[in-house]
């Protein structure tokens, strides 16, 4: 009798714990993400070594890795809305680079027009990094574009940090209006809660790319400040601290661009974050009180201070006192070591003495 | 009788150079005895100190001082040269940058706070000394001409030109010019670190029209309060440098490495100097001991009597008059 009480218990604490597991263990293995492919791309595009060879030799890899794109920001968005001339399978060579201004069939919240980037490729097209009708032929050719700094190929896997609320909010206003999407953002899981962008110390090797080609900057003729920028960066203490991994301290884009991040305009141009009149604001967003002399620091110091004759005097004497205080105390030492030595002292201090071997004081002294 | 006994007074006064090293040979100290110069040679030490030197609060300093130069070190250096490959690896170790430069900060924060209690008691110490009517200039780390003198004379021993080292007193001139090097450093990197920490606040105190006391076209384009920046800038990380060099291969070989300290000279953790070091390099301070500590006095008087060092050597003149006469004979014989 007591016995059965006992074993109904026990049954009675499986029968909750299989309850339990059977409604929870779901939740550990929610089901594949699946990319949206209507068209049933990756029939062929899921083959690993789907690719060909050009006629230089360059070796072209088509493989979509169904895995990985869906990780990736684009991975609602149908092949077909960037690849837009492709109208039939299996489909002709391409010849067409894709258009990022294209509207693809997302929509936007409390939105009526289909998503497209074309607010920020209109704002670019502005900066200084936008193609002008005046410009040389090369320095057409040497401006970026979209694919340019935004090489998130589908085979790359993007790594997902979360950021501050207020920090995403002010990019989502660079597309979206600002009434309704705060309440959108409030109730929509949204990419840019989480940070998909690059790390400040990948964004200033972005710029170097082509800001640290002197050679080519000197082609292209732009002036003597903004030709040695990334060395004179790397040479401050936003930049010092960036390449060692800070995420506090400025990178490139924190002064030269607002929260568009693509208007990058020259210091001359008034809208520019870095003319004159917008400094005090571009400082503020890191530094609480700036003054109109606190915007005169350099934030490119030259380590020469070829400028500034003083620094750079001062640079050589304290150099120079480094050398001669070093030589001259460390010589003072061994000179000192050389004569006790000769005197008669040991290394070390042992048995209560470390003149060991001293003739008596008084009779026949010194050496 | 009176008379020549003047004149040969006079001449141990005043007399040709042999002669008055003979004098400075033996150093008479009353109740004690003459003590000869070398007698460090034959005094037993305890490597742990015998003879006080610094109190608990200098020992104190010198810890925070030791641990915060350190970490200052270890945090600041890796940004001075970020580019090279240790650089990441150190900044790792402390938990990336940002925690590197919070610990920097406390670090540097902390070292003030040592500096300032520095100050505290070296002044309070001072007053109680001057109140007590104790003080005597000699024993601080104030520069005379005479530690100039005693460079000279030392380095003269180390060629062999002098028999022994110069009579020094608790501070010699090595030590008196680090700590005037670390007064000067302290103020430029606490200066300098405070306007790189405060840059807003910088160019608040130093505008436009404080700079123009300098002269025109010293400092160029760059507004008054640039120029400081990068005056900071410059200065914070040479002067770090230099320190980091200077206790590198002149402190630490200077308390470790040198022949009677190495491994480790034992002053900083029990505030207190063996014997035949206070006696070799601090003779002059070695006799405020004999002054002050009756027990020292006391293993003086038994080590000279077991030397069997006759205390008559290097009386004052009046005593000597009453002593024999042969006595004055003597002296420049025991010269080398």
């Amino acid at each position: 009798m007591k016995r059965d009480s006992a074993l109904r218990a026990i049954n009675k604490h499986i029968i909750i714990c299989l309850a339990l597991a059977g409604t929870l263990l779901p939740l550990f293995f929610g089901s594949p993400a699946k990319a949206a492919d209507e068209y049933n791309c990756l029939m062929c595009h899921k083959h690993r070594l789907i690719g060909r060879i050009d006629e230089n030799g360059k070796r072209w890899n088509y493989n979509v890795d169904e895995a990985i794109y869906n990780r990736s920001v684009h991975r609602k968005i149908e092949c077909r809305d960037c690849h837009t001339n492709i109208t039939k399978i299996p489909h002709d060579p391409i010849t067409e680079t894709v258009n990022c201004a294209n509207q693809c069939h997302i929509k936007p919240p409390f939105a009526q027009e289909k998503f497209s980037h074309q607010k920020i490729i209109d704002l670019f097209n502005q900066s200084a990094h936008g193609i002008r009708s005046t410009d040389s032929e090369a320095l057409k050719q040497a401006k970026p574009y979209c694919k340019f700094c935004h090489s998130n190929p589908l085979y790359y896997r993007i790594s997902e940090e979360r950021v501050a609320y207020a920090e995403t909010l002010r990019r989502c206003f660079n597309c979206h209006p600002q009434s309704g999407v705060i309440q959108a953002y409030m109730h929509i899981t949204h990419r840019l809660r989480k940070k998909t962008s690059r790390s400040s110390r990948e964004i200033v090797q972005l710029c170097a790319k082509c800001h640290q080609d002197t050679a080519l900057m000197k082609k292209l003729k732009v002036s003597a400040t903004a030709q040695d920028a990334v060395e004179t960066y790397n040479q401050s203490i936003h930049g010092k601290l960036v390449r060692l991994g800070s995420q506090k301290a400025a990178n490139c884009i924190s002064c030269h661009a607002s929260s568009g991040l693509h208007d990058i305009y020259k210091k001359d141009d008034k809208r520019a974050t870095i003319y004159k009149e917008n400094l005090l604001k571009t400082c503020q967003q890191c530094h609480t009180t700036p003054t109109r002399w606190f915007v005169g620091i350099a934030v490119h110091p030259k380590a020469e201070h070829k400028e500034n004759r003083l620094i750079f005097f001062m640079s050589i004497f304290l150099r120079l006192a480094l050398y001669g205080a070093v030589l001259s105390m460390v010589g003072l030492m061994l000179f000192e070591t050389f004569g006790r030595r000769r005197d008669g002292i040991k290394l070390v201090l042992r048995n209560g003495t470390t003149w060991r071997g001293q003739s008596k004081p008084g009779s026949k002294k010194g050496k | 009788m009176a008379t020549s006994s003047e004149t040969v007074s006079e001449t141990i006064a005043v007399p040709a150079k042999g002669k008055a090293q003979g004098e400075e040979y033996f150093t008479y100290v009353e109740g004690v005895g003459s003590i000869p110069r070398d007698i460090y040679k034959h005094v037993q030490s305890d490597p742990l100190g015998d003879l006080p030197r610094y109190s608990v609060h200098i020992v104190i300093q010198h810890l925070l001082i030791f641990i915060t130069f350190l970490l200052l070190v270890f945090t600041g250096l890796p940004i001075y040269f970020s580019d090279v490959f240790w650089a990441p690896v150190v900044i790792a170790f402390f938990g990336g940058i940002d925690t590197a430069r919070l610990i920097h900060r406390i670090a540097g924060f902390t070292m003030m706070f040592a500096a300032a209690y520095h100050v505290v008691t070296i002044v309070g110490g001072t007053l109680r000394k001057i109140y007590n009517h104790e003080f005597d200039y000699k024993r601080t780390q104030i520069p005379r001409l005479k530690d100039l003198y005693d460079l000279i004379h030392d380095l003269k021993y180390f060629i062999g030109i002098e028999p022994y080292r110069p009579k020094m007193e608790k501070f010699m001139y090595k030590q008196k010019l680090h700590y005037l090097a670390i007064i000067w450093g302290s103020l430029v990197l606490i200066a300098a670190g405070s306007a790189l920490l405060f840059p807003d606040v910088m160019a608040r105190l130093i505008p436009g029209t404080l700079g123009k006391l300098l002269p025109q076209g010293v400092i160029g384009e760059e507004s008054y309060s640039a120029f400081f920046q990068s005056l900071a800038r410059l200065m914070h990380a040479d002067e770090a440098v230099m320190a980091l060099i200077v206790v590198a291969f002149w402190h630490w070989s200077n308390v470790h490495l040198v022949p009677g300290r190495f491994p480790m000279q034992w002053t900083y953790l029990t505030g207190r100097i063996t014997r035949e070091h206070q006696i070799e390099e601090h003779f002059l301070e070695y006799l405020n001991s004999l002054r002050e500590i009756p027990e020292e006095r006391e293993y003086m008087r038994n080590l000279l009597e077991e030397l069997e060092i006759e205390s008559s050597h290097a009386m004052p003149p009046a005593d000597r008059q009453a002593s024999s006469a042969p006595q004055d004979v003597a002296v420049p014989e025991d010269k080398p």
